[in-house]
């Protein structure tokens, strides 16, 4: 295995290898992202792609965590699990072909379970991507990094539809502005435009702050009707995983549906929410887990990641989901 | 996961999936992701074309393929590798181009469905017209950058690849190149002609000796020039830069001379040139020492990130000289070599003969690796924007496949969230322009060109295949039947020097063209015009069209800037400007285009229908390349 090299220098290896992205976000941002040391929680679907982007990027190492065995729909979510690997660990599964992707990255992988993650573990990272989880696990993993100062990303795609969530604490980033320069003598004026870099600054929340919402308040009572329906999808999910410690299961898909729109009636009349907001018709597309949809969450999740590391670009704060009826990617942010 | 599991799609969908015959054209950046999603989502029957093979700097985002693969067929890694991931899926690979005679109509009738995943727009346009011709819906794709876009194209249903103009090409005029170069694209122009003139295929119009026909210097052409007169059209007459230099057997010292010496006291003495611009300096061998400065210093710099000292330059022009003399010798006689950013020395080469000009003229100097991103036309594409628009390409064609045509959308990746918080921003299809010369019942278009000096040939190889994107065009005179061109080979080969007065043809005369395997047919009224700019002009509606598109962006420019801060690919420059690099061979290498700002329809939020106003948002992106 030939690894990045310790010191600042890229090699020209490397230089051929990133020379594409390179030329899109500069030597800095490349040097600083295989700086970074990614833990990639929940090796499904979403989990492949995002883990998938960020080995072909080049970070410096990312490890998979997963205690789940292989299932079936695995080997048809995470493509990097072989087809004859079922009962193996889906972390351990997928090591093979994520290595092969980039022999430059250090992969490993582990099989554990979110809980047994403990302080000195993260202390590792600089970013943590959970894939999957409860909100519980989601808000305490979140919690655990900040006093690490660990970026933190959580995500999950159901069905058709899918989220991701991010916490960059206190980020500092650089962004190109174009600005109009004048150049030459007063009576002959050209104008061209200029690229600068500007310095900027964002402070971001907690999950635990961000995802409970009070709709009755002046301030969201007034958002509701521009949010996205997709929130309460994720509201729904996440009680269902409360109450069921599961996720909707395609083989129990009838009574499933219905629990759903159980969960959601009296979900959204809990939160003041009027039932038109959400649409019933959403249980017929959250089963499973839809590899394009995977896709889109994870380039876009991935990209973030990217960012957020290398220090460029202005971070999405806080929440993207993506609607598959229209195609719309919304960016929101709440809790603020 | 979709089919393979029960419970994810209903039964109607599974079944519409598994009988789906989908065509994947490109197996580059946008199609490894491709491949992957469709057979992932359970899609058994696809068949995927490309004519490249795979590089080393495809490997960050293509990731079908590795390290062992490199100078291997792209299609055929691609087949092998996506068969991993779903083992019941059948893939058939064609290591082949799309334009090729062998994928005709019935090729393309035999899919349900057709996918893009294409980087130029010549295969664009020709699937375009393929997927017209055999009524098959196309997804349309492409990537640039943190940008991508996706849309759907139905014959009848929604507006074709062609329905809108696309931003033409950015040139620069000649006498800008050959006498007046003043920023560093001028002078990476100039070495690429240069480039041409010496090994590659000559060509008239890239001409890199002093221009005595400038505009500016009229009236005083070759007055004050040193050597050789200059022909009727103002060029220096020096036999031809290959022979010349091939007579004093590509000697780099001769060659500089006259390149940055002779070429440039020639340009000196036409004065006018300088009165309000800094003259150049001619150049001699040893004006300048050795020196090691390019080596020490910027370590922590990628080496073609280093800037190079003009002795360096000196260094690297002999040598790349000495390397492209030896491969053009290797060559058969009457041979050529053709340029490639890929290649050491071509690449070497540019970059000396522009920084040595750059440095000459008084403008800026480019590192070897800014000089291979202008010179290649290089338009860096990213995996995570390539897999975004693979993912939206699969769901439009599941919206496809439930016959849910009316919800399928043009979808935008932007690279900031819009005013209403969208980073993936769906829009309406558009309806097919009724005046398009590519999908309309009769497509008819006017053509502006000087029938008394325009060739057979010319009108064929620029006019039909370049400008209006055929293949292989068969064109009979309307009213005379006098055929013109035909596609057999050799039949009208005898018109090709021809000028087109000689066929009778005049203002208002009007050409019926035929592509065949296009299955295509375009009545073509020529315009006749001695003063065209460019050699020919495609007119009529099409011209109409863009040119209200102009007013209306500039109305817009006026009307305040309120949702300007929304950069993102454009509708109207679709695809022609998102390009996912060089994953196909560009078969129009200088595929070149500034895009300008353009407006763009958005969709009007569901819960705002009492605002059904479309609402326009302009781009900030643009896109420089040669």
């Amino acid at each position: 295995m030939v690894l990045h090299g310790n010191n600042s220098t890229i090699s020209e290896d490397e230089a051929a290898l990133y020379d594409r992205q390179i030329r899109l976000w500069g030597l800095d941002a490349q040097k600083r992202l295989r700086a970074s040391n990614v833990l990639v929680i929940g090796a499904c679907g979403l989990g492949a792609e995002v883990i998938k982007n960020l080995v072909l990027a080049g970070v410096n190492s990312l490890k998979i965590v997963d205690h789940r065995s292989v299932t079936e729909a695995d080997s048809y979510s995470n493509f990097f699990v072989p087809h004859d690997s079922e009962e193996k660990n889906v972390a351990l599964a997928s090591l093979e072909r994520v290595q092969n992707l980039n022999p430059m990255v250090n992969v490993t992988a582990e099989a554990l379970e979110i809980s047994q993650i403990c302080d000195n573990y993260l202390s590792q990272f600089s970013v943590v991507c959970v894939c999957g989880g409860s909100k519980e696990e989601i808000s305490n993993l979140n919690n655990k990094c900040r006093e690490f100062g660990i970026l933190f990303f959580a995500g999950e795609v159901y069905g058709m539809h899918g989220y991701f969530f991010e916490d960059l604490i206190d980020h500092s980033y650089v962004e190109e502005v174009k600005a109009k320069v004048e150049t030459g003598k007063s009576d002959e004026k050209e104008s061209s435009e200029e690229t600068k870099m500007v310095k900027r600054q964002e402070s971001f929340i907690p999950f635990s702050t961000a995802i409970d919402i009070d709709w009755t308040s002046q301030k969201y009572g007034t958002r509701l009707k521009r949010t996205t329906p997709s929130l309460f999808i994720l509201n729904v999910l996440h009680e269902f995983s409360f109450l069921h410690k599961r996720r909707p299961d395609p083989s129990r898909r009838e009574e499933d549906e219905i629990e759903l729109l159980t969960i959601k009636n009296s979900l959204l009349d809990k939160l003041s929410v009027p039932q038109g907001k959400l649409s019933n018709d959403f249980v017929k597309s959250i089963f499973g887990q839809v590899s394009p949809i995977c896709a889109v969450v994870g380039g876009v999740l991935g990209q973030e990641i990217i960012k957020a590391v290398s220090g460029k670009d202005a971070p999405l704060n806080n929440f993207f989901f993506f609607s598959p009826d229209d195609g719309a990617g919304v960016v929101e942010n709440f809790g603020y | 996961m979709a089919i393979h599991i029960n419970g994810v799609f209903n039964n109607n969908l599974i079944n519409s999936i598994k009988s789906c015959k989908v065509l994947v054209v490109g197996a580059g950046g946008i199609g490894c992701e491709l491949l992957k999603n469709l057979v992932l989502t359970g899609f058994e029957d696809i068949e995927v074309i490309d004519l490249d093979t795979i590089d080393v700097s495809n490997l960050n985002r293509q990731f079908l393929f590795q390290k062992q693969h490199v100078g291997k067929s792209k299609s055929q890694v691609a087949r092998e590798s996506a068969l991993r991931f779903n083992p019941k899926s059948n893939i058939v690979s064609y290591h082949d181009s799309i334009i090729s005679p062998e994928y005709g109509v019935s090729f393309y009738k035999r899919f349900t469905l057709v996918m893009n995943a294409l980087d130029n727009r010549t295969a664009r346009n020709h699937v375009n017209r393929m997927c017209l011709a055999a009524n098959i819906p196309l997804i349309e794709s492409g990537s640039s950058g943190y940008l991508g876009q996706v849309t759907v194209i139905q014959k009848g249903l929604t507006e074709c690849y062609e329905c809108q103009p696309k931003p033409v090409q950015k040139t620069f005029p000649g006498c800008t190149i050959r006498n007046t170069p003043s920023e560093p694209i001028h002078c990476i122009v100039w070495s690429k002609h240069l480039f041409n003139q010496l090994f590659g295929e000559t060509d008239d119009d890239e001409d890199v000796s002093p221009d005595a026909a400038d505009p500016e210097q009229v009236g005083e052409a070759g007055k004050n020039a040193l050597a050789s007169e200059s022909n009727d059209k103002g060029n220096v007459n020096r036999v031809s830069t290959r022979m010349w230099a091939s007579s004093r057997n590509y000697d780099p010292k001769k060659i500089f001379h006259k390149l940055f010496h002779d070429d440039i006291q020639y340009l000196l003495s036409m004065d006018k040139l300088w009165q309000k611009r800094r003259p150049p300096i001619p150049l001699k061998w040893d004006d300048f020492i050795e020196d090691e400065s390019c080596t020490s210093s910027k370590d922590d710099l990628i080496k073609d990130q280093r800037p190079w000292s003009l002795a360096h330059c000196r260094e690297v022009f002999s040598k790349s000289i000495d390397d492209l003399k030896k491969k053009l010798n290797a060559l058969k006689e009457g041979d050529h070599l053709v340029w490639d950013k890929d290649d050491d020395s071509s690449m070497d080469f540019v970059t000396a003969c522009s920084n040595i000009r750059a440095y000459i003229f008084g403008i800026q100097q480019k590192t070897r690796f800014d000089v291979k991103s202008m010179a290649g036309n290089i338009i860096p594409a990213i995996a995570t924007t390539n897999a975004i628009v693979a993912g939206l390409i699969v769901l439009q064609g599941i919206k496809i496949l439930q016959e849910k045509m009316n919800e399928c959308k043009t979808i935008y990746l932007n690279r900031k969230p819009n005013p209403r918080k969208r980073l993936l921003v769906p829009c309406v299809l558009d309806k097919p322009n009724p005046k398009c010369y590519v999908c309309s019942e009769k497509p008819e278009v006017a053509v502006q060109l000087n029938v008394e000096e325009m060739t057979v040939k010319t009108l064929e190889e620029k006019v039909l295949k370049g400008g209006l994107n055929m293949v292989a065009p068969d064109a009979v005179v309307d009213g005379t039947g006098t055929i013109l061109i035909s596609s057999e080979p050799g039949e009208t080969d005898a018109n090709n020097d021809k000028i087109l007065k000689d066929f009778n043809i005049i203002d208002g005369t009007r050409l019926s063209c035929d592509d065949f395997l296009q299955n295509y047919n375009l009545l073509v009224t020529i315009l006749h015009s001695k003063e065209v700019e460019g050699e020919f002009k495609i007119v009529g509606d099409h011209e109409k069209l863009k040119k209200e598109q102009e007013e209306a962006f500039n109305k817009k420019e006026q009307n305040g800037k309120a949702e300007t801060a929304v950069p993102g690919g454009s509708k109207d420059g679709f695809a022609s400007i998102v390009d996912d690099d060089d994953d196909l061979v560009c078969l129009d290498d200088s595929d070149v285009r500034i895009e300008e700002a353009k407006k763009r329809k958005s969709e009007p939020e569901p819960s705002e229908v009492s605002k059904t106003k479309k609402i326009k948002l302009d781009s900030e992106h643009e896109i420089i390349s040669i």
